[in-house]
């Protein structure tokens, strides 16, 4: 099993398209860094290694610690809802890597210049700037129960992060029960992909109840779905179109 | 939300008035150019969903995390077909 990511650039000027090949190069190299780091699919990866206690947090590449550290941020700021070190088999910070990669991997991209540049890892974005100067990108979030259909359109203030039941089977987990939980569609939206991606995943799995997150921190909102008439979000979230019967409440 | 999910596959698109629409790079793969292959998967069906994604004047999709196979059947997909 694998997956894509795509990257889109955006510019106005003229760029040397090897210039451009060497930063996405560099982005690209990020992105297969993690993986090699942070693959639990991969038995010999260093995060497998710490998992199995074949490694000790000081025997492997640092930025795991960096990486667990922001995972106990997001821990405190879900309330609990996000917890790596409830999932059987070790800590799995899996729910916070991938957008904390395409977060890294916008880096390189920076020193072009251009109006804007998303990262899509499988459904969380990561972008700065927009498709012209002073234009945000505009998302579209898939409609749950029609993943051929958008529920709505975010204005990104940078990342926007999904996460639901309803694309990969019945993957998530209530970390204070250990049962699985129910369908539900979860959106957010910040500065950085890796706290917006593990903040999905736990307000997927709080459903609605996990808006409370957004009171007490700044600069990042969530959206969660329900059904089509059933939707909820924080105040400040940054809708800019609906598609759904329901409005957000 | 895995995309530490064994085979990774990164497809770059470039636009703007300047910069031509071209995909300028496709990643190897063990010897196969996973991108392209997926670039050739021409599905009519995508581009029903890529007149949705067009009038909806967005840049990406987001949704929960999607495999090699969900991506083709993806609006990402739709879209980044579109070169938008």
């Amino acid at each position: 099993m694998g997956t894509v990511v795509t990257i889109d650039i955006f510019g106005e000027n003229y760029h040397d398209p090897l210039q451009i090949a060497r930063s996405v190069d560099a982005a690209e190299g990020i992105l297969r860094e993690a993986d090699e780091v942070f693959s639990t699919w991969k038995p010999q990866s260093p995060l497998s290694r710490l998992r199995r206690g074949e490694l000790t947090i000081g025997e492997v590449p640092t930025v795991i610690a960096d990486v667990l550290d922001e995972c106990r941020i997001a821990k405190r700021v879900s309330r609990g809802w996000f917890d790596p070190w409830s999932i059987p088999g070790g800590v799995d910070p899996t729910g916070l890597v991938k957008g904390w990669a395409a977060q890294r991997a916008l880096d390189p991209l920076r020193e072009l210049d251009l109006t804007g540049v998303l990262i899509n890892a499988a459904g969380d974005i990561a972008s700065f700037g927009g498709p012209g100067h002073g234009e945000p990108f505009r998302i579209g979030v898939v409609c749950p129960g029609d993943l051929k259909r958008l529920a709505c359109v975010v204005e990104s203030p940078g990342a926007v992060a999904s996460s639901g039941t309803y694309e990969r089977g019945n993957h998530l987990v209530n970390p204070f029960t250990g049962a699985s939980i129910s369908t539900v569609s979860a959106t957010v939206t910040g500065p950085e992909l890796g706290l917006a991606d593990a903040l999905a995943t736990a307000l997927a799995v709080a459903g609605r109840v996990g808006l409370e997150f957004f009171s007490s921190l700044k600069n990042y909102e969530g959206l969660v779905i329900e059904t089509t008439d059933n939707v909820y979000a924080s105040e400040g979230f940054p809708m800019a179109e609906t598609f759904l019967s329901g409005r957000p409440s | 939300m895995n995309y530490v999910y064994g085979v990774l596959s990164v497809q770059v698109t470039a636009s703007g008035s300047k910069i031509s629409r071209v995909t300028i790079g496709t990643i190897n793969d063990g010897g196969n150019y996973r991108s392209q292959s997926i670039d050739q998967m021409a599905i009519p069906q995508l581009e029903q969903q890529a007149l949705s994604v067009q009038s909806a004047n967005i840049q990406g999709v987001s949704g929960a995390s999607y495999t090699s196979a969900g991506f083709r059947q993806s609006l990402q997909s739709a879209l980044s077909k579109l070169g938008l």
